[in-house]
C-alpha cells in the first residue's frame, strides 16, 4: 500500500515508515491540540527553567546568563533560609491539606448521602461561587476579617472572648487558615463525586451484613472514595506548597512559604538562575513529599488488605478447591 | 409448614425463635403517594413466600422495610416473635440478596462473604470455614480469590447469595435476584434455589414481578397491586382461583368476557350464553359480570361441541413451542386467545370457522368493576 518495494511477508501496515506516517495524517493528527500545548506551555517553559538554573546572574541590569553552566545556583540556593522556609512551608501545606480532609470528608459524605438531591446543586454551587471570584480578591477579604481594627476583632471584643485587639493577621495562623480557604474547593469536589458514584447500593449491603454506620464508613465509603481522595489530596497539596499570594498578603514576615522566596528572586532580585534553581528544588521537594505520602499510604493500605484477607487454603488443609 | 394454623405456628415460632415474620398494618408513605397500604401478612417459618406484582406495586419497599431499609409510616414487623420495626438494618436477624448484588468491588469474593462474619467477630479460623463451606453451597469455591468485577452475572448472583446465607440468617430477602439473568441461566437457578431453601429451612421472601417464577418456587404468592395485597394463597390457588379480576389477568394469560347473569347457573354475553359454576355472592338476576378464563382452558374445535360454545372466526395461530395458541374473533368482535399442546391440537388454518368452549367449571365470574 505504502511501498511497493516491501517485501512480501511483512504487512505494509507495519512498517515503521507506515507508522509514523499515519501518525502525522490518520486520526492520531487529532491530538495535536493537545500535545502542542503540553510542549509548549509545559515541556518548553520547564526546560527554560531547567536551562536557566544552570546559569547565573551576571550583572545587575541582567537578570540571567548562560554562557557559563555550573551548580552553583543549587548549592547557593540551599541555604538555612530555604530550608528553614521549605518546612515551614511542608508543615504548612501537610497540615493545610489534612484540614481540607478533615472538612471535606464529613461535608461531602453529607452532600452526596444526606442532603435532599433537590438541594444538591445549591449547596454545590456555594461550594464553587467563592471559587470563581479571583484568587487574590478572596485572600484580601480575610485581611479585612482578620484586620485587629474589623469587625470580627470589634465583634470578639465585644462579646469579651478576647481581651486586646485581635492578633491573627499577619501570622502563619492566618496563612493556614487562607491556604484551607482557598483550596478546600479542590478536596470538596473529588470527595463528592467519589462518595456519590459509589451508590446507596454498597452502603445498604454493609448495613445488612452486620455493619453500623461508622464500620461501614471505614470499611466501605472510604475505601472507595480513595482515589477521590488521592486526588482530592493532590489537587490541595501541591498547589498550596507552591503558593505565595495567600502567604503574601496574610502571612507578613512571620508566615513565609517558599513560593514567596522564588518569587522575589524573579521580581525583586531579578536573579532569574537563582531562581529557577529553587523552583527546580521546590518541584524535586514536592515530588519527594508526595512519593514519601504515596509510600505510607500504599503501606497501610497492604496492612488493611492483609487485616481483610480471608485465606480459605490455609486454614483447610485438603479442603478448598 | 404443615402446622394446624398460622397462629399456632407463630406462637411456636416465638418459643423457639425461628424465621417467622409478621407484618402488622404495613403503611408507607412516599410524598403524596401511598406505596405500602395498611398490609398485614404471616409468613411462616421456612417457608417460601413470594411477593408478585407489576413495578411500583410496592413489593420492593415492603421488602425494603423488613430489611430496615425504609421505615413504616404505620404498622409493626415480627421477625421470630420480636419486633424489629424500630431496629436499624444491621441489628435484624435477615439478610438481604440485592437485585443488583451490591458486592464490594474492592474485596475478593472471599473477603465479601467474610464481610458479614467480621462484623460480628466471629474468630478467624471460623470465618474461613463457613466461608469455605458457604461458597461450597454456591458452588463459587473455586473463584475465591478473584475481584467481583471479574465474574459473570450468574457467578455474581451466586456470590450474593453466599454471602447472605454465610450469617445464617432467620430470613432471607431476595429483591429481584434473578432480573439480571437470561432465561436458561434463571431457570436452573430457579431450581438451585427452591432445593437450597428446601435443605437448608430458612425463610425465603422473594420479590419478583416475574409470575412464572413465583409459580415455580413458591409455597405461597401474594399477589400485590397499587400497594396493596389482592391475594395470598398457595400457588395453584393463585393460578386456579384468582381472588379477583387483576390477579386473574396478572397470572396466566386469561380472557375476560362481560356478561350478565342469567338465572343462578348461566351468563348471557353478547356473542350468546354460557353455563357458569359459581356466581359471585352479590350477583342477582341481570347483574353485570366480567367472566374470566383461563388460556388454555379454553378449547378450538371447527365442529360445534356438544354443550354449546362461542362461534367465530380463527384469526390467528402461533406456534410457541409448547404450545399453539388461537386468536378468535367472535361476530361482536370479542377476542379470545387459546392454547392448546401442540399433539392435541386440530389441523385448523386462519379464516376457519371454529368453536371456542371450556369446562364451567374453569370459569371465574368476577363483579363487574
Amino acid at each position: 500500500m505504502t511501498t511497493d518495494a516491501a517485501p512480501p511477508t511483512t504487512a505494509p501496515r507495519s512498517t515503521p515508515r507506515a507508522r509514523r506516517r499515519r501518525g502525522i495524517t490518520g486520526y492520531e493528527a487529532l491530538g495535536f491540540p493537545t500535545w502542542a500545548y503540553v510542549v509548549f506551555f509545559f515541556v518548553v517553559p520547564l526546560g527554560l527553567v531547567l536551562w536557566y538554573s544552570f546559569g547565573y546572574k551576571p550583572d545587575l541590569f541582567n537578570a540571567h546568563a548562560n554562557d557559563v553552566l555550573s551548580l552553583d545556583r543549587y548549592v547557593e540556593a540551599l541555604d538555612a533560609t530555604f530550608i528553614g522556609t521549605f518546612w515551614n512551608t511542608l508543615r504548612i501545606g501537610v497540615v493545610g491539606t489534612l484540614i481540607c480532609l478533615a472538612i471535606s470528608v464529613p461535608f461531602a459524605y453529607w452532600l452526596a448521602v444526606k442532603l435532599n438531591p433537590k438541594w444538591r446543586p445549591l449547596a454545590l454551587a456555594l461550594v464553587l461561587v467563592p471559587f470563581w471570584t479571583n484568587f487574590l480578591v478572596r485572600t484580601l477579604g480575610w485581611q479585612i476579617i482578620l484586620s485587629p481594627r474589623g469587625f470580627v476583632s470589634d465583634a470578639l471584643q465585644n462579646l469579651g472572648i478576647i481581651d486586646g485587639r485581635l492578633d491573627v493577621l499577619y501570622t502563619a495562623g492566618a496563612v493556614q487558615l487562607g491556604v484551607v480557604y482557598n483550596y478546600l474547593p479542590l478536596m470538596i469536589l473529588p470527595l463528592y463525586v467519589a462518595i456519590d458514584r459509589a451508590g446507596p447500593a454498597l452502603r445498604e449491603a454493609s448495613a445488612d451484613l452486620g455493619a453500623n454506620r461508622w464500620r461501614t464508613l471505614w470499611n466501605v465509603t472510604l475505601p472507595l472514595a480513595a482515589p477521590g481522595i488521592a486526588s482530592g489530596c493532590l489537587l490541595v497539596f501541591i498547589p498550596l506548597m507552591g503558593d505565595y499570594i495567600t502567604a503574601s498578603v496574610l502571612g507578613g514576615a512571620q508566615g513565609n512559604m517558599i513560593g514567596q522566596l522564588v518569587a522575589s528572586q524573579f521580581n525583586t532580585a531579578q536573579n532569574w538562575a537563582l531562581g529557577s534553581a529553587m523552583a527546580v528544588l521546590l518541584m524535586l521537594f514536592i515530588a519527594g513529599a508526595v512519593a514519601i505520602f504515596g509510600g505510607i499510604a500504599l503501606i497501610v493500605r497492604a496492612f488493611v488488605r492483609r487485616a481483610r484477607r480471608v485465606d480459605l487454603d490455609v486454614e483447610l488443609p485438603g479442603g478448598a478447591s | 409448614m404443615s402446622s394446624p394454623s398460622p397462629a399456632t405456628a407463630v406462637i411456636a415460632d416465638a418459643a423457639d425463635a425461628t424465621g417467622s415474620v409478621s407484618l402488622r398494618g404495613i403503611t408507607k408513605i412516599f410524598g403524596s403517594a401511598t406505596a405500602v397500604d395498611s398490609i398485614d401478612l404471616e409468613v411462616r417459618s421456612g417457608e417460601f413466600i413470594s411477593l408478585l406484582g407489576p413495578s411500583g406495586c410496592g413489593k420492593t419497599t415492603l421488602l425494603r422495610m423488613i430489611a430496615g431499609f425504609e421505615h413504616p409510616d404505620a404498622g409493626d414487623i415480627v421477625v421470630g416473635g420480636q419486633s424489629v420495626v424500630d431496629l436499624p438494618p444491621h441489628k435484624r436477624p435477615v439478610n438481604t440478596v440485592f437485585q443488583s448484588y451490591a458486592l464490594f468491588p474492592h474485596m475478593t469474593v472471599a473477603e465479601n462473604v467474610a464481610y458479614g462474619l467480621r462484623q460480628k467477630r466471629v474468630p478467624k479460623s471460623e470465618i474461613a470455614q463457613r466461608v469455605h463451606d458457604s461458597l461450597g453451597l454456591a458452588q463459587m469455591v473455586s473463584f475465591a480469590d478473584r475481584k467481583p468485577s471479574t465474574l459473570s452475572g450468574g457467578q455474581q448472583q451466586r456470590v450474593a447469595l453466599a454471602r447472605a446465607l454465610v450469617n445464617r440468617p432467620k430470613v432471607l430477602l431476595l429483591d429481584e435476584p434473578m432480573s439480571a439473568l437470561d432465561r436458561k441461566l434463571r431457570e436452573e437457578m430457579q431450581i438451585e434455589l427452591k432445593l437450597l431453601q428446601k435443605e437448608l429451612g430458612i425463610t425465603f421472601i422473594f420479590v419478583t414481578h416475574d409470575q412464572q417464577e413465583a409459580l415455580s418456587m413458591s409455597d405461597r404468592v401474594v399477589v400485590m397491586q397499587s400497594g396493596s395485597v389482592q391475594q395470598i394463597g398457595s400457588t395453584e390457588d393463585v393460578y386456579l382461583k384468582p381472588a379477583n379480576e387483576f390477579v386473574a389477568g396478572f397470572i396466566g394469560k386469561q380472557n375476560f368476557i362481560d356478561a350478565s347473569v342469567s338465572g343462578t347457573d348461566a351468563l348471557v354475553a353478547a356473542d350468546g350464553t354460557f353455563a357458569v359454576s359459581s356466581l359471585p355472592s352479590g350477583a342477582r338476576e341481570g347483574s353485570e359480570v366480567r367472566a374470566a378464563i383461563r388460556a388454555e382452558a379454553v378449547h378450538v374445535s371447527a365442529q360445534r361441541p356438544a354443550g354449546g360454545g362461542l362461534e367465530g372466526t380463527l384469526a390467528g395461530i402461533s406456534f410457541l413451542g409448547d404450545a399453539i395458541q388461537y386468536v378468535v374473533v367472535t361476530s361482536s368482535g370479542l377476542e379470545l386467545i387459546a392454547r392448546a399442546t401442540p399433539d392435541r391440537a386440530e389441523p385448523l388454518g386462519t379464516g376457519d370457522t371454529v368453536w371456542c368452549s371450556w369446562d364451567a367449571s374453569e370459569l371465574r365470574v368476577f363483579e363487574a368493576a
